[in-house]
């Protein structure tokens, strides 16, 4: 591997995680707050 | 559930921006290293990432002992989400350092005392991490998430002095270091562009991440409520 080769590899990987990250993390918000929106929804029963 | 604030989309649109101009800076504006090359360009990312990943647990450590003090489960939301974005950092300074001394030294790993105490590091956030994902009780997991944080978070200074103290393979510090910063102003200027970006990011990450736990708080004590009522 050349050294831009390196170079790539290290920003590539770093850019995988991290839109990895946000992505996950975008995901987790929705469904959690739809689960949030349920138990609202219905007071005085279990979601579950 | 809030939408995401004005303050926290600007975050992160901010660390989009001064993102794009630090990897176009550190990739193509400033000079290769004498000694190195071009290869040490994956400094512009790996050094902000460390930096941004010690920030991460300087908050954690902050709001750890605050929550210990004021038994207020918001500081507690605060620890959490910025320990699993210390993590995400840590992770790619571990993986963008071991990719640098693969180019440099022929190595992807090698047990010196700067890479041996940031894998420590790692492995500490991951299990408060587990800790808390594990624990039943919140208040239980949220004590003793605070006192593993506390005493975390002293592998730090021994990983940033390790260069200094023991003879590494690492090379010592080039920003935090007695004496100002030993590289080139147009290198510095590189390094502090994407740390303020990656600050940035991290910011947008917290406020997001914070967001979350708070959510599932509520969700928790609904769920509580309703069962108890069940």
């Amino acid at each position: 591997m050349g050294k831009w080769g390196f170079i790539w590899l290290a920003y590539g990987v770093a850019g995988v995680v991290l839109v990895g990250y946000l992505v996950a993390l975008w995901r987790r918000l929705g469904e959690i707050s739809e689960e949030l929106t349920a138990l609202e929804r219905k007071p005085g029963r279990s979601a579950s | 559930m809030q939408p995401t604030s004005v303050a926290t989309k600007l975050l992160g649109g901010g660390a989009l921006l001064v993102l794009g101009v630090g990897l176009y800076v550190g990739l193509s504006v400033v000079p290769p290293d004498a000694v190195q090359g071009e290869v040490q360009r994956i400094m512009y990312l790996h050094v902000p990432a460390i930096l941004t990943a010690y920030l991460a647990y300087f908050v954690v450590f902050c709001a750890s002992i605050l929550y210990l003090w004021k038994r207020n489960l918001a500081y507690d939301a605060v620890a959490v989400a910025s320990a699993e974005i210390g993590v995400l950092f840590t992770g790619i300074t571990l993986a963008t350092g071991s990719i640098w001394g693969k180019s440099t030294w022929g190595v992807w790993w090698t047990w010196d005392a700067r890479l041996t105490l940031t894998a420590i590091l790692f492995t500490i956030y991951m299990g408060y991490l587990m800790l808390r994902a594990f624990a039943e009780d919140p208040q239980a997991a949220a004590r003793y998430g605070a006192v593993l944080a506390i005493l975390g978070f002293l592998d730090i200074p021994l990983n940033h002095f390790a260069v200094q103290w023991w003879r590494t393979l690492h090379q010592p510090s080039t920003l935090l270091r007695a004496g100002g910063p030993s590289i080139d102003s147009r290198m510095l200027t590189a390094l502090l562009v994407n740390l303020a970006g990656l600050v940035l990011l991290y910011g947008y990450f917290l406020a997001e991440r914070f967001r979350l736990e708070r959510i599932r708080h509520r969700v928790l004590a609904l769920r509580l409520q309703r069962g108890r009522r069940g």
